[in-house]
């Protein structure tokens, strides 16, 4: 077996130079996260220091400040999207609009839309549309004065990317919100995302993400989530950690740098005039937000104009996370894709000096640990069950080093949790903290795989031209209470 | 790397691990109980201020009580932390009342703790803390240590600069604007519309002599700043300086100045300036911008729209087509838009 | 007695108008948000309700068309934080508003309007 091994793989080498780059990459990614604690518990304590000089409650009182539109894409949502609009329209600031665009839903949400909040059709003709999209039928606003920030757009099918783009061009406010229609936005998130852009000193704000977190089973009243409870099932639970991790340390760590380039899809903001000016969401990838991020940071960068994209570590928007595997895995194989998209698209940025830090660093930080990550990974098994066969393993050892790996994942869970427990009161209740801890020490053996999974299937989709949209994340549906008064 | 070294490391981390587990149930505990005790203090505050501004005359609430029951809970000179939640509650509840009760409630801060806190943190060697104490100061009208933080004015840190910038308008109003020229560092949105609020709820008559010696400035935040006092304070006899910089070269002093017209009506005269400057922006969304304001402000110039109508820039096209054919001129627009086509492929005539 | 409703979700604030309300020879109810509100309150006719406009789970103009749905009530005051003209006329527009105080108020403003009633 030996020799054979030896005269297919060429030589013992192979061993040693695998071990070797295993350990490279690990100690770079360990080296990594020591960094990301660092510069995220810089980047919160700075936040928070920063807030007690601009309060929420100061810029809900103040004049001139900018004004902001709300954009949802809604798609089929006929089921719940008379709840999912009045829980945006609860979103507290002064200058507010939500723009709802139907996009060619076949079920009936318009009509229930035209209902509920006694909508009137407008002539579109006169729309301008800087960015082109699919045609929009028509314009519907409501006749009763208590509605008077909701706008439906009316459109034909483009899209997620098309919809939200014909958001844009229609919306006549500063800054834009981008938000997946069902998702529950707190009431005063706007006025702490418009923080950073009151601000911005020497560089522009182009984008501003918030903290995003997983509502499974928890108590939702008139669209308003009422009691945030941790979901029952493991799945969703495991997210919850895997949210505070990437959202607390990764984003904040990033932020930090001035090195983000993703800002979740389900909740950012942007100046409406840059998103124009680069043409909005690219309807080509299934991974548009990120792609728009990097576009946008191109577009500065070679305008040469300072730039800034800033995360905000507070939980700002609650979505719904797949609560089983299939689901799971589904979503992971469309990020999985959107991500090979985007690297594809902008592979120029690689080592390319003219992008600054962008090419330099942040670029193909993402190339080798986000979508490497996976690879790494998928060829680390095959390794060890190819070494298994051959013998070549030190069982005893590599278990120790098995163990200490595990561990180390433990603490950078922990830390996470305890991160956020100290700066947020949303798990307060000892045995919420300790299914949390759970959730995380299980994680690596029940969660992990799925993911790892559904990340390969999306590579080997993309290597081998297998066409896939958008997948059909089906959601099981908060938790809905009605109030008495409704 | 041997199995013993391992080991170690895996002791290590294990023990990381159960350090960060007891931070966890200490930070459970403490937020509890801090929670509990925030609580007694807003409303022990909340009760002490009501019943000092409207004070029952059978039952006067008097110093001794006051300061007694805030020493009841919690605040003591060694509890910093909730000295510092009580100036915040201070600071909140003096900012949301205006005329005799703001006097009084003046008077009550006078008398009760915190005494000389935040003047001890303007020494600190923190940002933070710096700021802090500039902020209680200006917003507690502590004028007496104006002087320490009129130094500020120009720091490097844009939240102790920004304080000590309010803190000039809170001491000195209207005055403090001729200062405006000699600013060296940018100042943020945010600090344009707190010094422009501070100005306006403390010092509502305006002074004009202080604005037209600020209109030296070359600073573009000076500019932006002088357009939203004049529009705050609706001074229709300074519109001029906000017309001026309609077609400024800067992106943001033109969004500024397209923002702040739009609470002015102007005289025919002026509006016809307004449309000689329209063609001088280089920017179409701007420009869409002072469309709007130009239609709902005057009446419908037919000559100007078709100049616009028949221009180059495609951007604008349709609002202009919009307005022309919402106001009676629709065949203004059929003509417009049928001459671009040749008749032969609108297979008419 | 003549009862007046006070609906403000800042407690000092809360307190203070109370306060002030009650020396007037009022009788006051003070809540911090509409959840507080008994069913015998719901059939009082207040000679004012008091109230500001930003409370948790309910849009602004929602919320006042609320109040006047299910509280009966002579006259609405609204005083708020959030008191932009553009926000101003939106209330106004609603009708049936008596009056909008924006934060920082002077509350002798609304000890005459009381007093004067």
């Amino acid at each position: 077996m030996w020799d054979s091994a030896e005269g297919f793989f060429g030589s013992y080498y192979l061993y040693w130079i695998s071990v070797f780059l295993f350990i490279g990459y690990g100690a770079s990614l360990l080296t990594l996260y020591l960094s990301g604690i660092l510069l995220a518990r810089r980047s919160i304590k700075r936040t928070k220091q920063r807030s007690v000089f601009l309060r929420a409650e100061d810029i809900v009182s103040a004049t001139d400040i900018p004004s902001v539109t709300v954009i949802a894409p809604a798609y089929n949502e006929g089921l719940t999207i008379v709840e999912n609009v009045k829980s945006l329209l609860s979103i507290q600031y002064p200058y507010y609009e939500l723009i709802l665009v139907n996009d060619g839903s076949k079920d009936d949400s318009l009509q229930k839309l035209i209902d509920e909040f006694d909508l009137e059709k407008q002539d579109a003709t006169f729309i301008t549309q800087p960015i082109p999209t699919a045609s929009v039928k028509y314009i519907y606003r409501s006749r009763k004065k208590k509605y008077t920030h909701l706008t439906v757009i009316d459109k034909n099918n483009g899209g997620k990317a098309d919809a939200i783009n014909a958001g844009v061009n229609f919306a006549t406010t500063e800054l834009v919100i981008f938000t997946d229609v069902d998702c529950i936005i707190e009431q005063d998130a706007i006025l702490k995302m418009v923080r950073p852009y009151l601000e911005e000193d020497d560089k522009e704000i182009i984008g501003c993400g918030g903290g995003i977190g997983i509502a499974n089973d928890s108590i939702i009243k008139d669209g308003i989530l009422t009691e945030l409870r941790l979901p029952h099932r493991l799945i969703p639970m495991t997210q919850v950690v895997e949210y505070i991790r990437s959202f607390l340390l990764g984003r904040m760590a990033w932020s930090e740098i001035n090195g983000l380039m993703l800002i979740s899809g389900a909740f950012g903001m942007y100046p409406r005039k840059r998103v124009i000016e680069v043409g909005g969401f690219n309807p080509k990838t299934v991974g548009e937000d990120l792609e728009l991020c990097i576009r946008l940071r191109k577009h500065m960068e070679e305008k040469d104009i300072p730039y800034k994209i800033v995360y905000l570590p507070e939980t700002l928007c609650w979505t719904e996370a797949p609560s089983d595997y299939k689901i799971l895995i589904l979503q992971r194989d469309r990020w999985a894709r959107g991500l090979w998209e985007t690297m594809s698209l902008h592979k120029d940025l690689l080592f390319n000096k003219k992008y600054r830090q962008m090419g330099i660093l942040y670029y193909p930080y993402w190339l080798i640990f986000e979508f490497g990550a996976p690879i790494v990974e998928f060829t680390g098994i095959i390794c060890i069950i190819a070494f298994t066969i051959f013998g070549w393993i030190n069982w005893p050892f590599a278990i120790l080093l098995f163990l200490a790996t595990y561990l180390v994942g433990c603490v950078f869970s922990t830390i996470a949790i305890f991160m956020y427990i100290k700066s947020f009161d949303h798990y307060t209740k000892p045995k919420q903290i300790v299914e949390l801890l759970l959730a995380a020490y299980l994680e690596p053996f029940i969660y992990h795989p799925l993911i790892l999974f559904g990340q390969i299937k999306g590579y080997y989709k993309k290597l081998f031209d297998i066409s896939s949209g958008w997948g059909n994340m089906t959601r099981k549906g908060f938790k809905v209470t009605k109030s008495q008064q409704s | 790397m041997n199995e013993a070294r391992i080991l170690l490391f895996i002791a290590i981390v294990f023990l990381v691990l159960v350090i960060y587990w007891i931070s966890i149930t200490i930070s459970l505990i403490y937020r509890n109980r801090r929670t509990s005790r925030l609580n007694k203090i807003e409303n022990t505050f909340a009760d002490i201020v009501s019943r000092y501004l409207y004070n029952d005359p059978v039952n006067p609430i008097t110093l001794n009580e006051i300061t007694a029951r805030l020493k009841n809970v919690g605040i003591r000179p060694k509890n910093k932390n909730n000295i510092q939640f009580l100036i915040r509650l201070m600071i909140r509840t003096q900012r949301t009342i205006l005329g005799s009760n703001f006097t009084k409630l003046q008077q009550l801060y006078t008398q009760i703790p915190p005494y000389g806190v935040s003047i001890k943190k303007i020494s600190s060697w923190s940002w933070y803390r710096k700021a802090r104490g500039i902020r209680e100061i200006y917003e507690m009208n502590q004028s007496q240590y104006f002087e320490e933080i009129f130094k500020y004015r120009n720091d490097k840190n844009i939240y102790v600069r920004r304080e000590a910038q309010i803190a000039l308008v809170v001491f000195l109003g209207w005055e403090s604007l001729r200062f405006l020229p000699y600013l060296e560092r940018n100042m943020t949105l945010w600090q344009q519309i707190k010094i422009v609020e501070k100005l306006y709820d403390l010092y509502p008559k305006p002074e004009l002599k202080w604005l037209h010696k600020a209109y030296k400035t070359e600073k573009l935040f000076g500019k932006k700043l002088l357009m939203r006092i004049i529009r705050k304070y609706l001074l229709h006899g300074e519109v001029d300086y906000i017309i001026d910089n309609l077609n400024h070269e800067d992106y943001e002093v033109r969004e500024t100045a397209i923002y702040c017209i739009q609470t002015f009506a102007v005289p025919l005269s002026t509006m016809a300036y307004i449309k000689e400057l329209y063609d001088e922006i280089p920017n179409a969304t701007q420009q869409g911008q002072l469309l709007t304001y130009i239609f709902e402000n005057s009446d419908i110039d037919l000559d100007f729209y078709l100049k616009q109508l028949y221009s180059d820039n495609d951007e604008l096209k349709l609002s202009v087509a919009e307005i022309l054919w919402n106001n009676g001129y629709k065949e203004k627009v059929q003509e417009f838009y049928y001459q671009q086509y040749p008749n032969s492929v609108l297979n008419v005539g | 007695m003549r009862k007046i409703l006070v609906i403000q979700e800042d407690i000092v604030i809360l307190k203070i108008i109370e306060r002030l309300v009650s020396l007037n020879g009022f009788d006051c109810k003070a809540i911090r948000s509409l959840e507080a509100l008994s069913i015998e309150d719901q059939q009082t006719n207040f000679e004012f309700i008091i109230t500001d406009i930003l409370f948790e789970g309910i849009a602004p103009l929602q919320f006042i068309a609320q109040v006047q749905e299910v509280i009966p009530h002579k006259n609405l005051l609204i005083v708020t934080n959030m008191g932009q003209d553009k926000i101003k006329q939106e209330i106004f527009a609603l009708q049936g508003i008596t009056g909008f105080y924006a934060v920082p108020i002077d509350l002798d403003e609304i000890e005459a309007i009381i007093q004067a009633y």
